[in-house]
């Protein structure tokens, strides 16, 4: 069972997000901020990190940033309400960018793509 | 003893001199005037002197002695005049071709007054002439007859019209030039080969700067690549055209058809002219090399205009881009909220539950709305220009005035290097503009307080070359930092060059961005 880091500012979203993975299977843990994200990534392994970019006053992209640097192996999605953040040069170290949506679906495909490439970055 | 002659006499009456005319009534009552301008001339004085002669032979000797000595210099005098005369319409000839000269700025019209001049009765009056240029060989001309029955016709034609030599200009200008191109076309191709060959004659007086006569006894002692049998004639004069010691062309000149031989007074008249000449012509090109440039820069200013434009338009639309995506930011989470629980409700309710058709009302509206922020956000995004045609230059002068404050605070200084008549690149300005800002930024973390940073730009075969180079060499951070992996990989897929070079002394950083490729019919070709 792969497990999940989502981190998000909303806790509402947190809360949608565990339960519409947990049903596919997965082993979801969540954060609300940036430090509390480091903890968890401290504390567990993970496979897969689904990743707001803004986070309140915090930004999504500095900790996408840290995660690529001293985590080589630990896929990121990004997963915003901007569309606009894909032409941000820096969502471009992520493997995976998801505009948020009513409808989970294009999440959970995106997150089957990205575990079944089991990407690894020199 | 009895004189035959006057000039004993104070006056005299009309008649009494043969030597005096109808008109000359002046000489009739001033003597001395008669004496020296009429008696000294006269048989009668002549006679008078033979007679002194006999009787006293002394005095006689003297008066002759002096007599022939007047008559000598009055000759000299008379000679003198005439060439003075000659040389002072030689000076109003050339006055008046350095006016006409003078008003006319077109390389042709220019061509068109000198080669007048020289083949003009009322100019030099030589039967041919061929003028070579070494830069503009598209305006080599030849003026004149190829044969006699043509020689005829022309002079006959120019003694009925009594043309000024502006005039003759003007029509040759007008209505002849280009045939008289066509009619000399063998011998100006020929001509204007020789003047690039270093061992020719040609060659030679044209890098020498001298004019030079080519007779049978030069011929014979230089010798002349066979130049007078491509113009079949025996002599001909080769005049260089030198203009501020740079070599404009040449002009020959022959005299085919009434094979008059070319004079050293009309040698160095020619010379006289052919500076004048050669002025004329390099003014004419410097002009039209100023009209290109002005061109060029009128061009080139309405690019920047127009780009200055595109920047305050794109400018614009990233305020509104900013501002819509903000709005659908506020709506979007608590929708995916909204719908997202909805969705999962729904899945888990069994097909006859009451609550269903409420669920799913909401999924559908959740669902209605998202596709409404998605077509806001898409268009907006959309506003945004990808490549397009971009001045290099500007966009590091943006670049530099983005991290103005940061460099001060760092005490860091730019200096820019930027080549001038650039081609337009054909580039994403947005995303090349964040590759360097990113370089620049990364130097700026790696480098020692009051450093520089040099940017420059030039043109290569590949593109354009942007490089920013500095020195001392900066932190292994500067060419490693995730900016610079994400610049790597932009450009990478753009298919632009990204060259990171370090030696002991410095590191550079070298973009080779693409220019514009246009079709012939003038459509952009891309890359």
């Amino acid at each position: 069972m792969a497990r999940l880091l989502v981190i998000d500012d909303e806790a509402n979203i947190r809360l949608l997000y565990a339960q519409e993975l947990s049903d596919e299977g997965y082993e979801v843990t969540t954060a609300g901020t940036v430090s509390e994200a480091l903890q968890r990534l401290d504390e567990q392994t993970f496979d897969l990190v689904i990743l707001d970019i803004k986070l309140k006053s915090e930004s999504g992209l500095d900790l996408l940033q840290q995660i690529v640097r001293e985590r080589h192996n630990l896929p990121v999605i990004l997963c915003s309400a901007f569309s606009c953040y894909k032409d941000d040069f820096s969502a471009w170290l992520a493997d995976g960018y998801v505009v948020k949506s009513s409808n989970s679906d294009e999440l959970k495909l995106e997150i089957e793509k990205v575990l079944g490439k089991k990407i690894h970055r020199g | 003893m009895d004189w035959n002659c006057c000039w004993t006499k104070e006056q005299i009456e009309p008649g009494e001199c043969p030597e005096i005319h109808t008109g000359e009534d002046e000489f009739l009552v001033y003597a001395s005037r008669r004496i020296i301008e009429k008696c000294l001339i006269c048989y009668r004085f002549r006679e008078d002197l033979r007679r002194l002669a006999e009787e006293e032979p002394t005095s006689a000797r003297l008066v002759s002695f002096l007599v022939d000595g007047l008559l000598n210099q009055a000759q000299q005098i008379a000679a003198m005049a005439g060439s003075l005369d000659s040389r002072n319409q030689e000076i109003s000839f050339l006055h008046e071709l350095a006016e006409v000269l003078q008003t006319t700025m077109n390389l042709d019209e220019v061509l068109s007054v000198a080669m007048t001049a020289i083949t003009a009765g009322k100019g030099f009056g030589m039967n041919r002439a061929f003028l070579l240029l070494t830069d503009k060989s598209q305006h080599n001309l030849g003026i004149g007859p190829r044969n006699l029955q043509e020689a005829w016709q022309t002079w006959e034609e120019i003694s009925h019209h009594n043309y000024t030599l502006t005039e003759m200009a003007s029509q040759f200008f007008n209505t002849k030039l280009r045939t008289e191109k066509a009619k000399f076309n063998d011998i100006l191709t020929q001509l204007g080969a020789l003047l690039t060959d270093e061992e020719h004659i040609l060659y030679r007086v044209l890098q020498g700067h001298k004019p030079l006569m080519v007779d049978e006894q030069v011929r014979a002692t230089v010798g002349d690549n066979g130049l007078s049998r491509l113009l079949e004639v025996d002599s001909y004069l080769i005049m260089p055209l030198v203009c501020r010691n740079r070599s404009v062309g040449v002009i020959v000149v022959d005299n085919y058809v009434t094979h008059k031989t070319i004079t050293r007074q009309d040698l160095e008249s020619l010379e006289t002219f052919g500076y004048t000449v050669a002025f004329a012509i390099e003014r004419a090109a410097l002009y039209d090399q100023l009209q290109e440039k002005i061109e060029r820069l009128v061009e080139a200013n309405e690019r920047l205009l127009e780009q200055q434009e595109q920047i305050v338009r794109m400018e614009k639309l990233a305020l509104v881009g900013e501002i819509t995506s903000s709005i659908a930011h506020s709506i979007r989470n608590p929708l995916v909220t909204i719908g997202g629980f909805a969705r999962s409700l729904l899945r888990n309710r069994a097909d006859d539950d009451p609550l269903r058709d409420h669920l799913q009302s909401l999924v559908t509206a959740a669902q209605q709305l998202d596709d409404v922020l998605n077509e806001v956000l898409t268009s907006s995004d959309s506003l945004y220009p990808t490549r397009d045609q971009w001045d290099v230059n500007l966009l590091v002068y943006r670049v530099n005035e983005d991290l103005a404050e940061r460099l001060i605070q760092r005490r860091i200084a730019i200096r820019l290097d930027l080549a001038q008549n650039l081609p337009v690149a054909f580039i994403d300005f947005r995303q090349i503009t964040f590759c360097v800002k990113t370089i620049i930024i990364n130097l700026l973390d790696s480098l020692p307080d009051g450093s520089e940073v040099l940017l420059s730009t030039r043109q290569i075969p590949a593109g354009i070359l942007l490089e920013a180079s500095a020195a001392p060499v900066p932190s292994e951070h500067a060419v490693s930092g995730l900016g610079i992996m994400v610049c790597r990989n932009l450009l990478e897929k753009q298919g632009i060059p990204f060259i990171i070079s370090t030696t002991d002394r410095e590191i550079s950083f070298r973009i080779t961005v693409p220019v514009e490729r246009r079709e012939s019919d003038g459509t952009l070709a891309g890359y």
